[in-house]
Order: C-alpha cells, then sequence, then structure tokens
C-alpha cells in the first residue's frame, strides 16, 4: 500500500507544476458556468463568467494555489482576449451597413453615456470614502473588457480590478436594462440595444442579441465605438476630470 | 481556420508594432481591431475563413475573461473594505450609463411611430 502514496504525489507535484491544472480548471469551470446559464433560461443573473471565476476562486483557494500561480498556467486563455479584441473587427465591420444615417445621433448617445460612466461611477465611490486604487479601476468599466485592461495598463491602474469591475457592470447591466429602459420610455430596438451596449458591452451585447437581433447588432456597434474612442479619450480626458 | 488565426495575429502583431513606436496611448490589440476594419472595408467582404476564427472568439469570449477576473481573489480584503462603495457606485452608474444614452436618442430622433 505504502508504495502508492508516494507515486499519488508525484502525479500531483507534476500536475501543479505543468500548465495542464490551470487550463482544465479554467474551461471546465467555464463549461460548468455555461451548463448553468443555459439550465437557468438564460437568465442573466446566471452569468457563466461570473460562476466560473467563483468556481476557479474557490478551487485555487482550497488547494492552496497562488494566483500567480494558476495564471502562469491559464495565461494562454489570457493571451486570446488580444485575438479576440482584434476579431471584434468583424461584427463590427457587419454591423456598419446598418448605421445609415444615424452616425451623429449614436456619437452623442455614446459621449453622453461614456461621460455619464466615468463620472458618476468616481464621484459616488470617492463620496462614500473608496481608495485611489478602486477608483482607478472603474474609469473603463463600461468599456468591454479586454480594452478595459488595456486602458488600464495604460494608465497605471490595476488591470485585474479593472475586469473584475468591467464584468460586473456587464452582468448589472444585463440584469437591469429592461427595468431601466421602461422606465425612461425607450421603445425602439436600436436604441434600446443602443444603450445597453454603451453600459455593459460585451455582456450586455450578448443579452440584446437573445432579446431581439436588431437590439444585438446596436449593441456590438456601441461596444466596438466605446472600446475603440474609449482606448484613445479616457487614458487622455480623466487626468483632467475634477475628479 | 489556421489561415484565419495567422490573419488575426498578424493584424494584432502589427496593433502592437504600431502601439510600441507610434500610438503609444493606444493598446495595440485596438489598433489591430481598426485596421481589419479598414481592410474588410476595403476588400468589401469578410473572408470565410477569419469569419470563422472570429466567430469563435467572439461567441466564447467570456471565458477568456476567467483568468482575469479571477485576480478578484488578490483584492478581496480591499473590496471587502469598500465594499458599499463599490457596489453603489457599480449600480448607480450602471443604472445612468443605461438611461443617459437612450435618452439622448429618444429626445433627437425623430421616428415615424410604429417603426418601434
Amino acid at each position: 500500500m505504502t508504495p502508492e502514496l508516494p507515486a499519488i504525489h508525484e502525479i500531483w507535484v507534476y500536475l501543479s507544476g505543468s500548465p495542464l491544472l490551470a487550463l482544465t480548471l479554467t474551461l471546465g469551470a467555464y463549461e460548468c458556468g455555461v451548463l448553468i446559464y443555459e439550465r437557468a433560461n438564460r437568465h442573466p443573473v446566471a452569468n457563466p463568467v461570473a460562476i466560473a471565476v467563483i468556481i476557479v476562486a474557490v478551487t485555487i483557494t482550497l488547494i492552496d494555489m497562488p494566483y500567480a500561480k494558476y495564471f502562469e498556467g491559464a495565461q494562454f486563455v489570457h493571451f486570446l482576449l488580444g485575438s479576440a479584441t482584434v476579431a471584434l473587427a468583424v461584427p463590427i465591420y457587419k454591423g456598419l451597413a446598418a448605421l445609415r444615417g444615424r452616425v451623429f445621433p449614436l456619437l452623442l448617445a455614446l459621449f453622453a453615456g461614456a461621460a455619464t460612466s466615468i463620472v458618476s461611477a468616481v464621484a459616488i465611490a470617492r463620496a462614500l470614502g473608496a481608495d485611489n486604487a478602486i477608483v482607478g479601476g472603474l474609469y473603463a468599466k463600461s468599456v468591454t473588457a479586454p480594452i478595459a485592461m488595456g486602458i488600464a495598463e495604460r494608465m497605471h491602474v490595476s488591470p485585474t480590478l479593472t475586469a473584475v469591475f468591467a464584468v460586473t457592470t456587464g452582468i448589472l447591466g444585463a440584469v437591469l436594462a429592461r427595468y431601466v429602459l421602461d422606465f425612461v420610455g425607450s421603445k425602439a430596438w436600436w436604441q434600446r440595444g443602443f444603450a445597453l451596449g454603451v453600459a455593459s458591452h460585451g455582456i450586455g451585447t450578448s443579452r440584446a442579441f437573445s432579446v431581439h437581433p436588431e437590439a444585438g447588432t446596436y449593441a456590438s456597434i456601441a461596444m466596438g465605438m466605446h472600446g475603440v474612442l474609449g482606448a484613445v479619450l479616457i487614458p487622455i480626458l480623466v487626468p483632467y476630470l475634477p475628479l | 481556420m489556421i489561415a484565419g488565426i495567422v490573419q488575426i495575429l498578424l493584424f494584432q502583431g502589427l496593433g502592437e508594432i504600431i502601439a510600441h513606436f507610434v500610438l503609444t496611448l493606444i493598446p495595440g490589440p485596438v489598433i489591430g481591431l481598426v485596421l481589419l476594419v479598414v481592410w474588410l472595408v476595403v476588400r468589401k467582404s469578410v473572408p470565410a475563413t477569419i469569419d470563422l476564427v472570429a466567430s469563435a472568439l467572439t461567441q466564447n469570449l467570456g471565458l477568456l475573461f476567467v483568468p482575469a477576473a479571477t485576480g478578484v481573489v488578490l483584492f478581496l480584503p480591499q473590496l471587502k473594505a469598500h465594499a458599499l462603495a463599490v457596489a453603489v457606485s457599480l449600480i448607480v452608474s450602471v443604472v445612468l450609463t443605461i438611461a443617459v444614452p437612450a435618452l439622448v436618442l429618444k429626445l433627437i430622433v425623430k421616428e415615424p411611430s410604429g417603426d418601434a
């Protein structure tokens, strides 16, 4: 019996030393998240990203794996965020035809929404006593996560906190959008979708697609415009905000 | 499939090079995105291989956030200390950020009723 114990131990040492464990954990947790989301009839609260993060965080805590060690293996998944950002060009290109004569109102709505996002989040967090690290994570929270993390790196604030706030914002927007849009009396699908895309980027966009295709197209255009203009303007303008 | 991956990686790499040497304020992948949109507009269609890879990536976008977002474990004490500020700020801000663009569009676009 005793000779088997070192063997198991050796396998464990090998597994936790290679990217295999972190990659399997990441993909497995996300698959669980997707299954639960499907089971819950795609209810926005059962967000697959949130479920996967909870599963991974609990697991690495239980097996006593430092986050840095986990990330060493999971970085192969993380790397693809950059490629996925480039790939957003395809839905944006396909949505361009739908813009027709609406470019000006859409740009105006985007700028109003983007400014509202930063100013309201930072002002409220500051008023309630949050420190600079937390506030820094809020700047790009309404920008799609891969771009938001790039913006955070350029602004020397935490990309991780930014990602956490961006994902949380996406989920909150997807859950609350219907009530907010009904309350302000927004009726046209393209307007409802665009507003959701400005506030809640990718997660809001997938929610919009599941409600109505026109809402989804305009949400993805909003997400793309907010991402590109945000990447250019947020690092330049934020230092000038009276916050 | 492989051709699509290679082309997306090339645009990503080109974006990184430009971000490093010319436009240092913009993340490389965003420059890659803009270049790819311009290229698609010029050639007036999406090559099937790029379309395949792009839809695989964008449909599973959520998965790609997991490693970074799990970094929340590093910030748990800080987030707990500021839980109220973070929660109120995120919720109120997202409600306003949905409401403002919706109101702007509703007020400045005159659509014939029935289009809703």
